[in-house]
């Protein structure tokens, strides 16, 4: 029988390199091909991101709206109101998360918060529900977080919580600012 | 792939892999300290629209998230977390639990609003990084053990390497993507400048720039400006391969991030920070002790 053998510092490093190269052959494979899918489908799937941001638009003449929020303070002045200033870990994403409120989009998942799904109900179904039907809390969350930062008795403190939805008819020389609608919520 | 090949492309020491991980999480670190959880938890559970994986936890867990101790309490953990990471303590654990703690606060902002790929690499470089030996060196780990790093090669460079890809395939593929979608329409005279107004209209962006509105007026020069977007976003990949196309690839890049910020108010930061994985760290660390050095030879014979 023959002795065993020293384990080399040349064997212990292949080794060591060979595990390595196993792992990130298979880190590899785990990013990429997901990835790889995202793109061949156009589709995010969390956490795999298909790069969909700055496409264009499709019809550069049809119309589109865009929303300002606005509060009316307790001195009667009505003042812009960023969302950035109030809600800054939403960076890049403010105007989204007012887009998705007004389309009522977190009622058409596959599975509502029960919440959600109870309003549904008291409505009578989807397609009764008014069109933004949780703006409302939205806003005087907004609204809370902007007078939760200012003394009980300033003047600037919000009484009432607004967003104002324009219409862009289209086209770069179209008209930009034609009003359409407003929700309010008062604090 | 060949170690020879791969020293060609890339830093293979554990000191650059390690300055890596230093400044990617130092960056992220820094945005979360920035950033008001306590605000965030205010917004109403019931906007919320769990996005891909983030499905797979129940409404009553974010119930209890959004409030101001379970959002306070993620910030924390994601704070330690990273700083840890960030001086290389406990990297082993650290890297990977600032990996995942990443993955589901991104998720989160995700459910709120849109699929918004800025900080994607991000995640993805946290999470090479959670899978490679990148406390070796440039670390309290190292420090504290005093053992020395594996050999140069495949182990520290691969994941440079692969951090690299993964940067480039954001650029390659929204290029790719704007062709599939879009096709030459992307480069009519007034799509660039009708993306930029519909982004400039509103308060709800994080900017409030106007220039979009000049646009129109050089509306003509639209379609070659968007070809050279398009050009420079296909040609990313050229950065993995050779230096001094890297150079002015990452140059256009901090001009192109900024022209959409002033003009579309769209701004990808985390991008940016993540071209430090270009960056060869271990030579730039020893031409500047060698600077040091140098002065610190001629202040002695001065005095």
């Amino acid at each position: 029988m023959e002795p065993a053998k020293d384990t080399q510092p040349e064997d212990h490093y292949d080794l060591d390199e060979r595990h390595w190269r196993a792992r990130y052959t298979a880190l590899t494979i785990t990013l990429f091909l997901p990835l790889l899918l995202a793109f061949t489908m156009i589709r995010n799937v969390y956490p795999f991101a298909a790069s969909t941001m700055m496409l264009g638009i499709r019809d550069v003449q049809s119309g589109r709206d865009y929303h300002v929020l606005r509060g009316e303070t307790a001195g009667g002045e009505t003042i812009d109101l960023p969302p950035i200033e109030l809600t800054n870990a939403l960076t890049g994403r403010n105007w989204g998360l007012v887009r998705a409120a007004v389309q009522n989009q977190s009622f058409n998942i596959r599975s509502p918060h029960p919440e959600n799904l109870q309003l549904t109900a008291d409505y009578g179904g989807l397609e009764k529900l008014p069109k933004a039907a949780r703006l409302q809390e939205l806003l005087r969350a907004w609204g809370g977080i902007y007078n939760s930062r200012l003394s009980d008795s300033s003047n600037q403190r919000l009484k009432s919580v607004r967003l104002d939805a324009y219409r862009w008819e289209g086209g770069i020389n179209g008209e930009f600012d034609r009003f359409v609608e407003s929700w309010t919520a008062v604090l | 792939m060949d170690s020879r090949a791969l020293k060609r492309l890339v830093p293979t020491d554990a000191v650059t892999l390690g300055m890596v991980r230093a400044g990617v999480c130092g960056f992220i670190v820094c945005e979360v300290l920035l950033t008001s959880f306590s605000d965030l938890s205010r917004l109403p559970v019931t906007l919320l629209r769990p996005t891909g994986a983030m499905q797979v936890l129940p409404w009553r867990f974010y119930d209890l998230l959004l409030t101001p101790a379970g959002m306070s309490t993620l910030k924390w953990l994601m704070v330690l977390s990273l700083l840890a990471a960030t001086i290389g303590c406990f990297t082993t654990l650290t890297t990977k639990s600032s990996a995942l703690l990443f993955l589901f606060y991104e998720g989160l902002l995700r459910s709120l609003s849109h699929f918004n790929h800025d900080e994607m690499p991000a995640v993805y470089i946290l999470f090479v990084l959670a899978l490679s030996p990148c406390g070796d060196a440039f670390s309290f780990d190292s420090w504290r053990s005093k053992t020395s790093p594996r050999r140069s090669g495949i182990i520290y460079g691969y994941p440079i390497l692969l951090m690299r890809v993964l940067l480039a395939w954001s650029y390659f593929s929204s290029a790719l993507i704007k062709m599939r979608v879009a096709g030459l329409g992307y480069f009519s005279p007034d799509n660039l400048p009708s993306l930029a107004i519909a982004h400039s209209l509103d308060n709800l962006h994080d900017t409030q720039f106007r220039y979009a509105f000049w646009l129109p007026y050089v509306h003509e020069y639209m379609p070659a400006f968007a070809a050279l977007v398009l050009l420079w976003e296909l040609s990313f990949p050229l950065a993995i391969f050779f230096r001094r196309a890297r150079l002015i690839i990452l140059t256009l890049g901090i001009f192109f991030h900024l022209g959409t910020l002033f003009f579309m108010n769209i701004f990808f930061p985390y991008h940016l920070a993540m071209y430090l994985v270009f960056v060869d760290w271990g030579r730039l660390r020893a031409r500047i002790e060698a600077v040091v050095s140098r002065h610190r030879g001629l202040g002695s014979r001065i005095y």
